[in-house]
């Protein structure tokens, strides 16, 4: 058995946990998220590079917060959204241990502090390829980047699935399923797909933890967590906030700070 | 149309026309709103079905008399008539009132709005900080442009507010925190342990002359005078009962003494009081909490701090009173000598940007002239200079009083700024230059110099600004709701501003900001229920399960100005929490619709301008 079986086996047993959060082995070669509920079925918990997607989005739903008490193998990226989370009241932190989840160690954080500590021993990592596309935006010239943004988006048909990979688009009910009034387009043409993806660009502003999600899970490979991460980047430069790092940090945008460079203020 | 006829034609047409909704095309909401809403509810309609078209302001002022004009207004009136065909009826909302008030603040400004508040027949609370009331105006000799001594009219009201049956005085306490809204606020208050028990105390004195430890310096006094351990700030303090400063106390220190309860005749010494926290319900609050003078270390070119006989106004005024550390003699702090020269020095720190404090502190200017001037009473072979920027005399009497020192008491004037103070052989040197003539050099032996320094907020002014909820400036200040036309409310509803923690003030000034809130807190108190406009956020509501589609994220709660956002629980039939969400308090709500903005999934509305009518007032545009 695994570290990691071990661990969420004992959790189990002690009743510190009704419910493992994990992957599991799934099909073609994939991982899928499993719900390890008693102690015989913890071997089908497995942790590999494979393992990118960030369970932490099951937390905020009803349905898995009546099973229980849940144990949750979070990779850092997914530690640093339960973090937001909680601050923005979505979890409570009593209800979750994590088995957080790199490379080569899994380790139990059962409070708001340990989670932080381990936030903050595992900074954010961007993939090279990322970093590369980012890179070559901050070059181009506004009229280039729309350019390379219309060729991406176009692409898009409106899957949601950057949504539904996302643990921060916990809305009970999205901006982009209203009607009453019609805020965004639903169709999946040009306008409609860029108010949307801007919408969620907004919205996520000071609140992307850039675990990279959004992007893994997009069907048509459109780099679209880098909007996000540059909406979050911007508020980090203005007001110092980056989130998932504390589990009391106020919302940065809704907040006020004496030192606040207000520099879009005109 | 806002004539009789006019409301007359609307009326009949809503009558006989049996009208959902109507649109007047004329001036501005401001002007005429109410006067159309009224007319609407006389005829039977509710008075949020009825919306003003701006088209004086927003078109026939500002434009030409073209076709476009014409257009525009049309377009004008089109969106309106989207909007109120999604207008709902809306009911105002009564607030029940809690008729007590609390005043924060035992200075000038605090005893004024507690006795008016009292004196118009509604109990008050004050609360102040230190053991006594009075505040600054205690502490001055005389005052301008009368030369009135300062405490032989301030005592009088002080002793009043301790007798007034309408007042509850509690000295020696803090407000820990404010919660609630308008007419319904909850006041933590902190009263410190006196460690005195104030109803046996007779005030007689004894412990205050048994006390060993009497070298400290007299924070009324300015630091000039010295006072015990157990000690009464000043002979006429209110109340007039000692108390223990236990960081100096020997007992508290080092657990022996006990001097003062041996000496006691009426046994009132308690070591072992605790402070004792207060809940007080109460409708109004007024905020009175004064100012202090900038602090040593922001003058190191004028030697304040490094040269005893550098000192500032206040220190001054208490060389100057008859109840001060020289029983009005003026005697320089160094050697305790009569000073032939005293330099006084206005806008020290004030009106300058370099330093931080570009505004003007308002009282220096006659204060100094005041000072200059009884100095010249006291000791009239002395001579006096006053080094200024320009003089600031603008009141009642004030300029003549100025007059009065340069011409009768033949104070020097000299214009322009002291660029250092230092010592050369013993004496103080001021050096400045005389801006009058051409920037000409001057050097001024002084055996005595005195700053006007500048008044700045309280330290931890921000802080209860915070804990009060009202915004502060960049000096923190607090900030008046309107600089002109409301000058003594603040952004919180039920929270009023008197005196100089709005902004640097005299005396006249303060007393007369007092009143003004006192006449808001009771005008506020007439009435049993207060009654508002429903133009306030809503927190959408839902069929079950959800209840709301309000995710419970609370972004709304830190963008709320008015700490209107609370949060609810939504429970299940077992009584188990399904979801907690974000709920808007309707006494506190201004309305402002900040918090829609924030919203991320629009779960808030605002009553009156919600997100359907203002988009379906926007696509009109574009249709």
């Amino acid at each position: 058995m695994s570290a990691l079986q071990v661990q969420a086996g004992e959790l189990l047993a002690s009743g510190k946990a009704e419910v493992v959060i994990g992957y599991g082995e799934g099909t073609r070669g994939r991982v899928r998220p499993v719900f390890v509920r008693t102690r015989a079925d913890v071997s089908l918990l497995v942790f590999d590079g494979r393992c990118t997607a960030n369970l932490t989005v099951y937390l905020a739903k009803p349905e898995v917060g009546r099973m229980g008490k849940a144990a949750i193998v979070a990779t850092p990226g997914a530690v640093r959204s339960l973090i937001q989370l909680i601050a923005e009241h979505q979890v409570d932190p009593g209800e979750v241990v994590v088995l957080a989840a790199d490379d080569d160690a899994v380790t139990l954080l059962t409070d708001p502090a340990a989670l932080e500590a381990y936030a903050a021993a595992h900074p954010v990592t961007i993939p090279p390829e990322a970093k590369a596309v980012t890179e070559s935006l901050a070059r181009m010239s506004a009229q280039e980047r729309r350019a390379f943004w219309d060729a991406e988006l176009s692409r898009c048909f409106k899957c949601y699935a950057c949504r539904s990979a996302c643990a921060l688009c916990y809305c009970t009910r999205c901006i982009t399923d209203m009607n009453q009034p019609q805020w965004v387009c639903v169709a999946p043409h040009a306008l409609g797909v860029m108010e949307w993806h801007l919408n969620r660009a907004m919205h996520m502003a000071g609140r992307c933890v850039q675990c990279g999600s959004c992007t893994s899970a997009c069907p048509a490979g459109i780099p679209i967590g880098l909007l996000a991460m540059e909406a979050s980047r911007s508020v980090e430069k203005e007001f110092g906030a980056q989130a998932g790092l504390r589990c009391d940090a106020p919302p940065a945008l809704s907040s006020f700070a004496a030192d606040d460079r207000e520099s879009f203020i005109l | 149309m806002c004539s009789d006829p006019g409301q007359n034609m609307i009326k009949s047409a809503i009558k006989e026309k049996n009208l959902t909704g109507v649109v007047v095309a004329a001036c501005s909401p401001r002007m005429h709103e109410p006067t159309f809403r009224r007319a609407c509810a006389e005829a039977g309609l509710n008075p949020f079905l009825c919306e003003m078209a701006n088209l004086r302001e927003q078109c026939s002022w500002v434009h030409p008399r073209t076709d476009a004009t014409t257009e525009k207004a049309i377009d004008i009136v089109s969106m309106l008539v989207a909007k109120v065909k999604r207008n709902a009826p809306l009911f105002p909302i009564k607030v029940p009132v809690t008729r007590t008030a609390l005043v924060i603040g035992g200075g000038i400004a605090g005893i004024q709005s507690a006795l008016d508040i009292a004196n118009a027949g509604r109990q008050v609370v004050l609360v102040e900080r230190e053991p006594s009331i009075g505040g600054h105006m205690s502490q001055l000799s005389e005052t301008f442009p009368t030369l009135d001594c300062s405490q032989c009219i301030l005592t009088p009201r002080m002793v009043e507010v301790a007798q007034h049956p309408n007042i509850t005085l509690h000295t020696y306490a803090e407000v820990e925190s404010l919660s609630g809204f308008i007419g319904n606020f909850t006041a933590r208050i902190r009263k410190k342990a006196r460690s005195i028990d104030e109803r046996s105390c007779t005030g007689c004195g004894e412990c205050v002359t048994a006390c060993p430890i009497k070298k400290i310096p007299s924070e009324f006094n300015a630091g000039l005078g010295l006072r015990s351990a157990i000690y009464v700030p000043f002979p006429q303090a209110v109340p007039n009962k000692p108390v223990i400063d236990r960081g100096r106390c020997t007992y508290f220190q080092k657990g022996k003494c006990r001097f003062c309860e041996t000496k006691c005749p009426a046994k009132a010494i308690r070591f072992d009081q605790q402070d004792e926290i207060l809940d007080i319900a109460v409708g109004a609050v007024v905020v009175s909490t004064g100012f202090t003078v900038v602090e040593t270390s922001f003058f190191p070119e004028y030697g304040y701090g490094l040269y005893k006989d550098v000192i500032t106004g206040l220190q001054f005024e208490r060389l100057l009173s008859a109840s001060g550390p020289t029983l009005g003699e003026v005697r320089r702090p160094s050697d305790g000598k009569t000073p032939k020269n005293v330099v006084f020095l206005a806008c020290a720190g004030s009106r300058d940007p370099a330093k931080g404090i570009e505004y003007c502190s308002k009282i220096c200017c006659m204060y100094t002239a005041k000072h200059a001037m009884l100095y010249r009473h006291k000791v009239p072979d002395g001579d006096a200079t006053v080094f200024y920027m320009d003089i600031r005399a603008a009141g009642k009497g004030y300029d003549e009083f100025v007059r009065r020192a340069i011409e009768d008491d033949e104070v020097r004037y000299i214009r322009g700024r002291v660029s250092r103070v230092f010592e050369r052989q013993g004496k103080l040197v001021v050096k400045g230059a005389d801006t009058l003539l051409g920037g000409q050099q001057v050097e001024i032996e002084a055996d005595l110099v005195v700053l006007a320094s500048a008044a700045v907020a309280n330290p931890g002014a921000e802080e209860l600004a915070q804990r009060l909820h009202v915004s502060y400036d960049g000096h923190s200040f607090f900030s008046e709701a309107h600089p002109k036309l409301r000058p003594v409310e603040t952004n919180s509803a039920g929270i009023f501003l008197a005196g100089a923690c709005q902004a640097p003030k005299d005396i006249p000034e303060s007393v007369g900001q007092a009143s003004a809130a006192a006449s808001k807190v009771v005008g506020l108190f007439s009435c049993e229920e207060l009654t508002r406009e429903p133009v306030i956020a809503v927190v959408n509501r839902t069929a079950p399960p959800a209840y709301s589609t309000c995710a419970g994220c609370f972004m709304c709660r830190s963008a709320c100005p008015f700490n209107a956002i609370e949060s609810e629980e939504i429970k299940g039939r077992d009584g188990q929490i399904l979801k907690t969400l974000a709920r808007v308090n309707p006494g506190l709500c201004q309305g402002c619709g900040t918090c829609v903005a924030f919203c991320r999934s629009k779960a808030i509305d605002l009553q009156g301008f919600t997100h359907e009518q203002m988009y379906a007032q926007v696509m009109d545009l574009f249709a």
